[in-house]
């Protein structure tokens, strides 16, 4: 897939913009602080209907405005498909070819991106917060379905975690209701869970050669998703419910002190080993860096496979970070296949060859010259 | 913009229902003054007419008139066969669809701890006392397809469970996450239709 053209209106500090994209390498180039990661910031909401950055939409609405605009002509195998967002105070509202969504997960999945920006080196130091949020969003990109039961599972333990607050270092009053919300809580548990295992070994199965091929053949890596620990993959639905169920049971005196779910995927972890080693804590960052890019690669091979086409990859102020090597896999891994646009204060770092291809934008203070 | 008190004021009832932002409120508003005066006090009466001869039937729960409601006093109702519902509105949808003859209970929402709501807030109670009551083989629990609605049916059907009366749960043939008065009746039926039970 790939994206022709794409309009802003009062977005981030764009007033008004219309741009035609090459359908294989973009450019943008400027000094710090002119808008480059705002227009990628703008192509992931057009993708994901979220911004990867911003916790509050309002952010996104260019200051003194009250609504903004993200437009664009997507092409997919089977033709043009203008997709639109529409920012306001009271909240957004997405576009399929003009027709309303009633609900963004009718609306996400249409457009497919991958993004690696700086903050994604803290997929592998950083909390288990931002894994977690990695996973649901890539699994949520593929499978729209996948959102809709996050939802449900992060509703239902909002509404479990209110009763044991309600029965803070207490005994449950009501316990027909508890236990009607803890095994909805179980159910809803289980799938995401599953839905997990099946993405991660995927993930796992694209990223082990693809990482071996940036380390020179010198690296293995092994990608370890760990839900509550004794749960085995292998486990019907069936099984790993009671299993949950016998968890919760043996800290429901702990869950009553503290007023809150102590066992769920909310919970899980995820961990990255290189040739044995925990990346996170062993690894150089370099190894951190290239497990960041693989992993990243992994994900353009297997959206391609799950959906039957290419997403488009957004590389933020990342390719002049990488040395040639890297540069030249990742390169070579993309060329005439993805769509990429990349951000860059200037093009020194950047392969020469690369850039003779591109299609160049210079930003300047909201304003983009090709 | 600012408008004279009384515009702004009639605005800011406007405002009050569901849907209405400024823009149509103001709208709204300057029609108002542009209708003659009897229309407009027929408006103000139907309005305040609407709210003080309408009650819920001390049986069921439902929107009515009189008390009890047309569909609790109807003698030909099977009154063996009972549909919980969340709203008035589901009743109308129902009714809408003339394939059910049983009577109804309408909960008037649905338990959610975060919002405070517990089944002593909706009509779980009355519910109960009408089954300890009345001669009833079969409770159809047609709460919404929603975590609460969900939560809510699970639970009446624990609670009754041990009186050995019948209960089942409409089928989804329901939008998910979508509430009972957007199903058209063509699914509205179906779902019935495949009521299975818990
Ligand atoms: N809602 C908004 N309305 C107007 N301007 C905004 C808004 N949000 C951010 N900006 C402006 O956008 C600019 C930042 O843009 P952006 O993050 O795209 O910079 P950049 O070109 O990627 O810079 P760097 O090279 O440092 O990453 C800042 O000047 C900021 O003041
Ligand atoms: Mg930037
Ligand atoms: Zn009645």
């Amino acid at each position: 897939m790939r994206i022709d053209r794409l309009e802003l209106l009062n977005y981030r500090n764009y007033e008004s913009l219309d741009l035609a994209f090459s359908p294989e390498i973009n450019v943008f180039i400027g000094e710090n602080a002119q808008g480059k990661t705002n227009i990628m910031e703008s192509l992931y909401v057009l993708s994901m209907a979220k911004s990867h950055r911003a916790s509050n939409d309002k952010e996104l609405i260019r200051w003194e405005t009250d609504y903004g605009k993200i437009k664009a002509d997507v092409y997919r195998k089977y033709g043009k498909l203008p997709l639109e967002i529409t920012l306001s105070k009271k909240g957004k509202s997405a576009k399929v070819n003009h027709l309303e969504q009633r609900r963004l997960s009718d609306y996400i999945g249409q457009l497919n991106v991958v993004m690696f920006a700086p903050e994604d080196l803290n997929l592998v130091k950083g909390s288990p917060q931002v894994r977690r949020r990695f996973i649901d969003m890539e699994i949520g990109q593929i499978s729209p379905l996948y959102l809709h039961d996050l939802l449900t599972y992060q509703k239902l333990l909002k509404q479990r975690n209110h009763i044991l607050k309600q029965n803070y270092g207490k005994k449950i009053v009501d316990d027909v209701m508890f236990d009607v919300y803890t095994e909805q809580f179980i159910e809803a548990a289980v799938k995401i869970i599953r839905k997990r295992y099946q993405f991660m070994d995927l993930l796992q199965k694209w990223a082990e050669p693809i990482h071996q091929g940036i380390s020179r053949g010198l690296e293995q890596l092994q990608i370890r998703y760990q839900p509550i620990s004794g749960l085995q993959p292998e486990w019907t639905s069936k099984e790993m419910a009671s299993f949950l169920e016998q968890k919760l049971a043996e800290v429901r005196k702990r869950e009553l002190e503290r007023g809150l779910t102590l066992v769920g995927p909310h919970r899980d972890e995820l961990q990255f080993f290189v040739n044995g080693y925990d990346v996170q804590t062993y690894g150089s960052q370099g190894q951190q860096r290239t497990t960041a890019l693989s992993l990243k690669l992994a994900e353009i091979e297997l959206i391609k496979q799950e959906v039957g086409e290419a997403p488009v990859l957004l590389l933020d102020d990342v390719l002049s970070e990488l040395d040639d090597y890297r540069q030249s896999h990742l390169l070579n891994t993309i060329k005439g296949s993805v769509q990429t646009f990349v951000t860059t204060t200037s093009v020194e770092g950047i392969q020469h060859e690369t850039i003779q291809s591109a299609r160049l934008f210079e930003v300047s203070q909201g304003t983009v010259k090709e | 913009m600012h408008y004279p008190e009384p515009i702004s004021k009639l605005m800011e009832s406007f405002m009050k229902l569901p849907g209405i932002g400024p823009k149509t409120a103001a709208r709204l508003a300057f029609f108002v003054l542009g209708m003659k005066e009897d229309t407009v006090l027929d408006f103000a009466k139907a309005l305040v007419d609407a709210k003080r001869n309408l009650s819920f039937c001390s049986n069921c729960g439902h929107i009515t008139d009189v008390d009890p409601c047309h569909i609790c006093q109807d003698p030909q109702r099977d009154r063996t066969t009972i549909c919980v519902v969340q709203d008035p509105k589901d009743v109308i949808a129902m009714e809408k669809m003339r394939d059910y003859t049983g009577l109804y209970h309408v909960l008037q929402g649905a338990i959610s701890p975060m919002d405070g709501i517990g089944p002593e807030d909706i009509n779980v109670p009355s519910l109960l006392r009408r089954l300890q009551d009345e001669e009833v083989a079969e409770l159809i629990l047609a709460t919404n397809p929603t975590i609460e609605g969900e939560a809510t049916a699970m639970y009446i059907s624990r609670l009754v469970k041990p009186s050995g009366i019948k209960t089942t749960r409409i089928a989804h043939g329901l939008p998910v996450g979508g509430d009972l008065e957007y199903a058209d009746e063509v699914t509205l039926s179906k779902a019935l239709e495949g009521r299975r039970e818990l």
